[in-house]
């Protein structure tokens, strides 16, 4: 599905996988931020992806569970990089270049490079 | 062949083991009907792998929301991270048995060579290893074939049957037995494994027959080995009065008709096919969580290419291997395990059945009326089994009478 037409929020976008444009997985659509006013057509300016926008979609013990662990992150990918919409969002730029792979990052400097096969 | 040795765990060794001694060959078809429904949902969930090109966990968070999606996570984690202990505990006793080390010792030992094993092992490597050892355990089909046991008792178990003359206090062992026997062969890691092994290998909409044939022979003889380990029991343990208690009873099957290297043999396939389950339900583990929240994941990666998923089945291990440490017994961890397995199954099954009959994602590959047919019905009989499984287990003292 093209990102240029009239898209189903709930069944055809939220909670949907981020592919960049290297396949690598480097996050989920966890929200959306959304444009327009009264009368006007609403549009996505963008996907918003980590755990800091989980609020407002889960309880408030278990949002306060996962902010704990996973913290209070959250990375805009802006709509114009969004290439194509299936059974995952394929985005037309590396992870790095949206930071959505700081989290990553972080987490990789405590894993050694070496030993594996 | 890998998915043969990797069918066994040590829930369905000490389960075939102790059903057989105790009702004879009348739950041989607990198990072949239970193999037909892991074979129903290994196939959906390769094929939804193959297919949609996303592994279910990324999916069924999409189909069910944040909420419920981590409802279900959370279940098959606990679910999971117990399996894995008893696996740990599994392997930790049979190495005892085979070289006398202590057993918590053997525990911490296990749990380190599995990490330095994934961490420095390709992912082929992990399941060949594993899988293919495993297959030391065809000892105990050979074994039945060398005591000539009455087939036409075997071939009748295949019937589904309740034994005459049962007291009510057996029916009820009767029905325990029929449920943990249905959990631990459907247990739910099986089919996340399967499904991420399959993006791993690239799997596409052509490689939907291996995907069927994968998970009808694999599973099916797997199943096989299973049964052969309930004959054993029937025929060697049940007229003497032996329960099989410990894991290791199971072994003494293949020593009876092979001495010694009968008895090596099997230990040695018990070693590594519960090694293997070990693996795979920790990886199914964070496999899931990976996919939950979108991170890099995948063993065809350097560990510190997905960094997190590394972290995630390192913590994991630690957290089963602290379970064990605690002195819990390896056949309470079994009997936890297959416990929790089946009231989380009807959870972890249902949003694979969804995806896969979704022709949004599945085009012209979404479920079929068999396969629609074989889901909705195996989806019934769990949950019907996960309602029974609380009431005949406190009614039963977890089988024991």
């Amino acid at each position: 599905m093209s990102p240029d037409g009239a898209i189903k929020l709930v069944s055809e976008l939220l909670d949907l996988p981020l592919i960049d444009s290297d396949g690598k997985f480097c996050g989920i659509v966890d929200d959306v931020e959304l444009a327009g006013s009264p009368g006007k057509a609403l549009t996505i300016k963008a996907i918003l992806a980590g755990p800091g926008a989980y609020a407002g979609r889960m309880p408030r013990w278990a949002l306060g569970l996962v902010r704990l662990v996973a913290g209070n992150r959250i990375t805009r990918v802006p709509w114009a990089k969004v290439r194509s919409i299936g059974s995952a969002v394929q985005l037309d730029c590396p992870a790095n270049a949206l930071g959505l792979d700081k989290s990553e990052n972080r987490a990789g400097r405590w894993i050694p490079r070496k030993g594996a096969l | 062949m890998t998915a043969v040795g990797g069918f066994v765990d040590i829930s369905e060794l000490v389960f075939a083991a102790k059903a057989g001694s105790t009702f004879g060959y009348a739950l041989i078809w607990v198990f072949a009907f239970a193999t037909v429904g892991i074979i129903v949902f290994s196939e959906m969930s390769g094929r939804v792998a193959a297919v949609a090109k996303q592994p279910v966990f990324n999916l069924m968070r999409h189909r069910l929301g944040l909420k419920l999606g981590l409802l279900v996570l959370a279940a098959s984690m606990i679910s999971n991270l117990i399996t894995c202990a008893a696996e740990i505990g599994g392997v930790a006793l049979i190495l005892n048995y085979l070289t006398g080390a202590p057993y918590m010792l053997m525990a911490v030992a296990m749990a380190a060579l599995f990490i330095v094993s994934i961490w420095v092992l390709p992912f082929e490597w992990i399941e060949r290893t594993y899988g293919l050892l495993g297959l030391f355990m065809i000892v105990f089909a050979v074994a039945i074939i060398a005591i000539h046991p009455p087939w036409d008792k075997i071939a009748g178990g295949l019937v589904p049957q309740i034994p005459p003359g049962l007291s009510t206090k057996e029916l009820l062992t009767f029905a325990y037995f029929t449920v943990a026997i249905i959990s631990a062969v459907m247990f739910p890691y099986e089919v996340y494994f399967y499904s991420s092994g399959g993006i791993e290998e690239g799997w596409s909409a052509k490689d939907l027959l291996t995907n069927r044939m994968t998970s009808i022979v694999g599973m099916g003889l797997g199943s096989l080995l299973a049964v052969s380990i309930l004959a054993n029991s029937a025929q060697l343990f049940g007229p003497a009065n032996v329960d099989p208690e410990i894991p290791g009873s199971a072994a003494l099957q293949a020593a009876i008709p092979f001495g010694k290297w009968g008895l090596i043999l099997a230990l040695l396939g018990m070693f590594f096919a519960v090694a293997g389950a070990a693996v795979e339900t920790c990886l199914a583990n964070a496999y899931s969580i990976a996919q939950f929240f979108g991170w890099a994941w995948g063993r065809h990666k350097k560990p510190w290419e997905a960094p997190r998923f590394t972290m995630t089945w390192i913590i994991l291990f630690v957290a089963a291997l602290g379970i064990v440490l605690t002195g819990v017994d390896v056949m309470t961890l079994v009997e936890f395990a297959v416990l929790f397995s089946i009231l989380v199954l009807p959870l972890t099954y249902l949003p694979l059945l969804l995806l896969a009959g979704d022709k949004n994602y599945m085009r012209e590959h979404a479920n079929g009326r068999l396969a629609k047919s074989l889901g909705w019905f195996y989806f019934a009989v769990i949950t019907i089994a996960a309602l029974a499984a609380l009431p005949l287990y406190f009614l039963t003292s977890g089988g024991n009478g």
